[in-house]
């Protein structure tokens, strides 16, 4: 890779005149970009502090910054340090754009930079190169009116010295430029590969060609920078826009899925104590049945999710924590007898301790994919004064939460009607992307025609993944910004899926325990996508025999099967795993199409900080574990990162960042 | 008088060129030109900053040229005008009654006495040529009319017979001679049969070729061109010639044998020839006679 | 960081042979990739947009070898490959694919900003900073005449002559000076922009 030097040390004399008279300086250098992440010296900034040294000036303090041209990360982190107040002078190491954040960010005292941008460009009526953000020779100068279709591909505007676009001048020699024998005369070049495609004659007769050094106008600049900008910073700070694909599930109603022959319940279907068997191989069960149970507060216990006979309690290998977990392996008689426990319930009648007593008791967790036990999440350790409702389905493909907000409106207001009940909250916001407009119209219908206790906002949000998490839709909505590492009850919001809601309100109205969930499976070789409501307990291997048509068309070599969606879901290794509570989809790729090529450098490109909504610099934890100093990764703030992948998904370079974290998370646990 | 007429008249041509100098007294130079040139060659040149060497202006020496009898060609490069003192200057050559132009991309500024220069290349030769097609149509590259009757020139432009590989540029020549160039002028040939061989290749353009002859003053000038010079290649022969008789190359005895022997060979070629002296004015009229012109 | 528009369909319908094959780049769609312009355009142009093989970062060679490979039918039975790349991808597989034409179907337009989206500063990369003379707001780049001695007599009401749509670079950088009391380090020296530092060369790949 081509390494490119893009600012320079201002000559020492030119610094040493710029710096008379001027002590007490701060100096805010940038981490650079586009060159190979290998160590963390800044040369530049060496070589001035040195020459402050010889000169016997006061450096106060220097900070280093990654991507001081990003304005937002940038800016922020100007504003946090201390100690620049006793600065008098503040210089800057970085290219121009970086000095020019500075300088707007600092607006009040007096910044200086102490760099030159250098060219990374050969020639000189084109400045600008470089812009594939892979970095490998090829350049391009931007001049909005491409030539290379008359070219052969070789750009004449960047590769010709004169930047001639109507064929050579005089001056090669010897294939080589006249104003360098080092570089080849792009025209030579350039009927070298067309006459190999016989396309001289093509350009022999082609218009003359006069460059329009109009284009762009300012107008048309500035409208694109603003267009693209507003749709970079929509919502909140980063994320970025996958294809949605769900056109494929999107108008598929929710069906029931065949009743499978077994099921297996694993034990550990949510955040805290794994639970114990309440039930031993060859016990009769019946459906809603609890058959597992832990002590633990931070607990939920799990159900039967069919009747039949119990053959089994063995370790099963669980889809999200990758590791064998006890499961009950139950064996349906296919009649779902229910379990005397299933009784109904009028939440009217019932106080917020009893709600929350059912609640527990029907082991509701939430279904978005964390798995926390609901009943804990809606007993926050101070008050809360609003509660969202999470309908935002920013995964690609899943189509099963706005389905379940179409066909099953009834049920997700009265689990929201529940939920704020125990919470004692009047203010709710049910937040949906602009994608889902049937799941609006429906909210709106039913809003119009069914007047609510509560004070209930419906929040149409532009599309933008990761909108879903938590902290994101609580700062664009609230403007709250849950702290580093925080709940947010901490900013008094709790937020629930409307998967739960639904759930809520079938386990407190109909004594439902959480035995079944609607999940969306779609992808590759899928021939009856759709959304199913499916037992829990039920195998993948069941699922994609019947959504496929049979088992003999997959296997792991050719496809990739993932347990949630694309960015965020568990790739698996096997079709023995189960649905559990957690599970949104089943997603089916093919291996060639997703396959990453081979992880590469790191180029220090910036796009990673550009697309992280916690505002990290995941580029960090790379070379913290390409240098195995996994205890490094906590000072660049690994554990608030929410794994939603932004960072794999950009990464020019295909580097597994969010493999990185995870594995960075447990070695500093 | 227009080249392509006199070619018509003459069948062949002869012109030579002079260099402004890097000042303002330019007296002595139109003298010698005078001296040299006057009812000798055809037509004279005037280069443009050559080199991108900031000299006196063509077009200003080319009106006085006109004024002392002789008849200029104004030479023209994209280096340092863009398209609107590029036009504006060659419409001041008509109100002064330059009909000849010619028309060059330019050297890079990099080369020449002001590196930090900004490099215009706004046009090039190709798009200049058609800018002044399009002035001699009554109206400016950007289509806005021209007042009164339009301009009419002479457009020459050059090429490099001699260059390897030489088929770019025959694309480029094709190319000008589709935007409106009326005759050539070529880079210095010492190599006759590359030349025939050149000629043999655009024989179906019809366009005047003029060869372009530059006469060798040393050993150290042939192999610094074989270095250096683009499209120019001096054979080992005329080296040694050189070599041979140290005090009559010194005095230009050489050059000029050797200028006058390759004009002879190469006249049935072509339709004239272009001699560039580089300072040596004064043995023009000497080639001319040996080469029976 | 850069913008793309789609050509004109007049433009590429006369270089495609019948038998395309069409590639996009989708590795800054994040940035700016005109998605729907290329759907009407390959409708204009009778081409199925289902057909289109979308590949990221173009511009990585290794990549973009890797994808020739696997697309190796469907670019063997071709006869002409549209892409839809910022300039550098194209370049990267009109080198790999010499015998084929190669067609680009877009302008590459530069908007500011280096290597991450775009943003309101830009940098010429002149090679001589005047940050520090002219209170961080870049003449170079905001002056729509690169004037590093002071305004030209254009601007009114504070606006650029060339547009309402830009601020006069020289009003701001003289109400700042003003503001901060460094009037005088603007009279301080006359500039003439050294062109030969803009032409510095790019380090040989490794």
């Amino acid at each position: 890779m081509v390494e490119i030097k893009k600012t320079g040390l201002k000559p020492k004399e030119e610094i040493i005149e710029l710096l008379e008279g001027k002590n007490k300086i701060f100096v805010i250098a940038c981490n650079k970009c586009y060159k190979e992440y290998t160590d963390e010296t800044n040369e530049e900034l060496d070589q001035f502090l040195k020459l402050m040294q010889e000169n016997g000036k006061n450096v106060v303090g220097t900070a280093r910054i990654d991507f001081l041209c990003n304005g937002q990360t940038a800016g922020k982190k100007i504003s946090e340090f201390k100690n620049m107040d006793e600065a008098e002078t503040i210089c800057v190491v970085s290219c121009g754009i970086g000095a020019q954040t500075t300088m707007a960010t600092l607006d009040g005292k007096p910044v200086y930079t102490v760099s030159d941008s250098l060219s990374i460009a050969d020639n000189a009526t084109t400045p600008q190169a470089y812009h594939g953000i892979c970095i490998f020779g090829q350049k391009c100068a931007a001049c909005g009116q491409c030539y290379l279709n008359f070219t052969g591909g070789i750009c004449p505007i960047v590769e010709c010295s004169k930047s001639l676009i109507n064929g050579p001048c005089g001056g090669a020699k010897n294939g080589k430029c006249e104003i360098s024998k080092e570089h080849d005369c792009a025209w030579e070049k350039i009927y070298e590969r067309l006459s190999k495609q016989n396309r001289v004659q093509d350009f022999i007769f082609l218009q003359v060609n006069v460059n329009d050094f109009s284009k762009p106008t300012v107008e048309q600049t500035n409208a694109l920078i603003k267009a693209v900008r507003d749709k970079r910073d929509e919502n909140f700070y980063g994320g970025l826009h996958p294809y949605s694909n769900k056109d494929s599930t999107t108008d598929l109603p929710i069906t029931a899925f065949p009743e499978p022959e077994t099921v297996a319940i694993l034990l550990s279907q949510h955040t805290g104590r794994i639970c114990e068997p309440l039930v031993k191989a060859g016990e009769k069960v019946k459906y809603g049945q609890k058959i597992g149970e832990a002590g633990a507060p931070v607990s939920a216990p799990v159900h039967s999710s069919v009747s039949g006979e119990v053959i089994a309690v063995e370790p099963l290998l669980h889809p999200a924590l990758k590791k064998e977990v006890p499961a009950i392996i139950i064996k349906s008689d296919g009649k779902n007898t229910p379990h005397e426990s299933i009784v109904p319930n009028d939440p009217e009648k019932l106080p917020a301790e009893k709600l929350l007593e059912i609640i527990r008791e029907k082991g509701i967790v939430g279904l978005g994919g964390a798995m926390f036990p609901t009943h804990i999440k809606l007993k926050p350790p101070k008050p809360v004064d609003i509660l969202m409702i999470n309908g935002c389905e920013c995964e690609p493909y899943l189509t099963a939460d706005e389905r379940v907000i179409i066909e099953r409106t009834e049920k997700v207001f009265s689990g929201i009607h529940i939920i704020a009940k125990i919470l004692q909250v009047k203010k709710v916001y049910f937040a949906v992307e602009d994608h889902s407009q049937k799941a609006i119209a429906k909210i709106r219908d039913y809003i119009m025609q069914n007047p609510m206790e509560e004070d209930l906002s419906l929040v149409e949000l532009k599309t933008k993944y990761p909108q879903g998490a938590e902290r994101m839709l609580i700062k664009k909505i609230t403007g709250r910004e849950v702290p580093r590492g925080g709940l947010p009850f901490e900013v008094g919001v709790v937020v629930s899926n409307v998967g739960t809601c639904a759930a809520v309100s079938d386990a407190v109205r109909e004594g439902m325990p959480l035995v079944k969930r609607v999940i969306t499976v779609a992808g590759e070789n899928i021939g009856k996508p759709g959304n199913y409501e499916v037992k829990i307990g039920t195998s993948v291997k069941d699922i994609i025999a019947y959504c496929s048509g049979s088992l003999s068309g997959f296997d792991f070599i050719s496809y990739v099967l993932k347990m949630g969606g694309p960015m965020m879901g568990v790739q698996q290794q096997t079709l023995d795993v189960p649905v559990i509570k957690g599970t949104s989809g089943i997603v089916v790729f093919k291996k060639a199409d997703i396959e990453q090529d081979i992880a590469r450098q790191c180029i220090q490109c910036g796009r990673c900080v550009d697309v992280c909504p916690m505002e990290l610099s995941p580029l960090h934890f790379i070379f913290c574990a390409k240098q195995e100093k996994w205890e490094n990764t906590a000072a660049y703030n690994v554990k608030d990162c929410i794994e939603c992948g932004c960072c794999d998904y950009i990464c020019p370079s295909k580097l597994p960042i969010v493999e990185i974290v995870k594995k960075a998370k447990q070695k500093i646990k | 008088m227009k080249l392509t007429e006199l070619i018509k008249k003459k069948n062949f041509v002869v012109t030579s060129e002079i260099g402004p100098p890097k000042g303002w007294q330019v007296e002595h130079h139109l003298d010698e030109a005078k001296k040299y040139f006057a009812g000798i060659v055809d037509a004279v040149n005037v280069t443009d900053n050559q080199s991108s060497v900031m000299r006196f202006g063509s077009l200003a020496t080319c009106h006085m040229l006109k004024d002392r009898g002789m008849e200029p060609v104004f030479q023209v490069t994209c280096r340092d005008r863009n398209r609107l003192a590029l036009q504006s200057d060659i419409l001041s050559a008509a109100g002064l009654g330059i009909e000849n132009l010619l028309l060059l991309t330019g050297d890079h500024p990099k080369l020449g006495d002001h590196p930090g220069s900004k490099p215009v290349f706004d046009l090039d030769s190709v798009s200049l040529t058609h800018a002044v097609r399009q002035m001699e149509s009554g109206v400016d590259l950007a289509g806005n009319k021209l007042d009164g009757d339009p301009p009419k020139f002479c457009k020459g432009a050059v090429v490099s017979p001699c260059a390897e590989p030489l088929e770019p540029q025959l694309m480029k020549m094709e190319k000008k001679i589709n935007a409106g160039t009326e005759f050539f002028q070529t880079q210095a040939v010492y190599e006759p049969e590359k030349f025939a061989r050149f000629m043999e290749k655009i024989k179906g353009w019809n366009v005047p070729v003029l060869v372009g002859i530059v006469i060798l003053k040393s050993v150290g000038m042939a192999k610094f061109m074989n270095e250096n010079v683009a499209g120019v290649f001096v054979p080992d022969p005329l080296i040694e010639e050189l070599r041979k008789d140290k005090e009559k190359t010194k005095s230009g005895q050489t050059g000029v044998e050797i200028a006058a022997r390759l004009i002879k060979e190469m006249k049935s070629m072509c339709q004239g020839v272009h001699i560039m002296p580089l300072g040596w004015d004064q043995h023009v009229p000497a080639i001319l006679d040996a080469a029976g012109l | 960081m850069f913008i793309l528009e789609t050509k004109p369909k007049e433009e590429l319908e006369k270089l495609l042979k019948p038998g395309v094959c069409v590639i996009k780049c989708i590795g800054c769609r994040e940035i700016s990739l005109p998605e729907e312009k290329i759907e009407e355009l390959l409708k204009n142009l009778e081409l199925d947009a289902k057909d289109v093989l979308a590949v990221d970062y173009l511009c990585n060679a290794d990549f973009t070898k890797s994808r020739l490979l696997k697309y190796k039918s469907e670019i063997d039975k071709c006869n002409s490959i549209l892409v839809f790349s910022c300039g550098v991808g194209l370049q990267v597989l009109a080198g790999m694919l010499e015998e084929k034409s190669a067609v680009q179907g877009l302008n590459t337009i530069y908007i500011s900003g280096r290597g991450l989206a775009p943003s309101d500063y830009d940098c010429d990369q002149c090679g001589e900073c005047l940050l520090n003379l002219t209170g961080g707001i870049c003449p170079v780049t905001q002056c729509s005449k690169g004037l590093l001695n002071g305004p030209c007599g254009g601007a009114k009401n504070g606006k650029c002559e060339i547009s309402k749509d830009l601020d006069c670079a020289w009003e701001k950088i003289y109400k700042k000076l003003e503001a901060s009391g460094r009037l005088d380090s603007y009279f301080r020296k006359m500039k003439v922009r050294d062109y030969s530092k803009a032409l510095a060369k790019p380090k040989q790949p490794v």
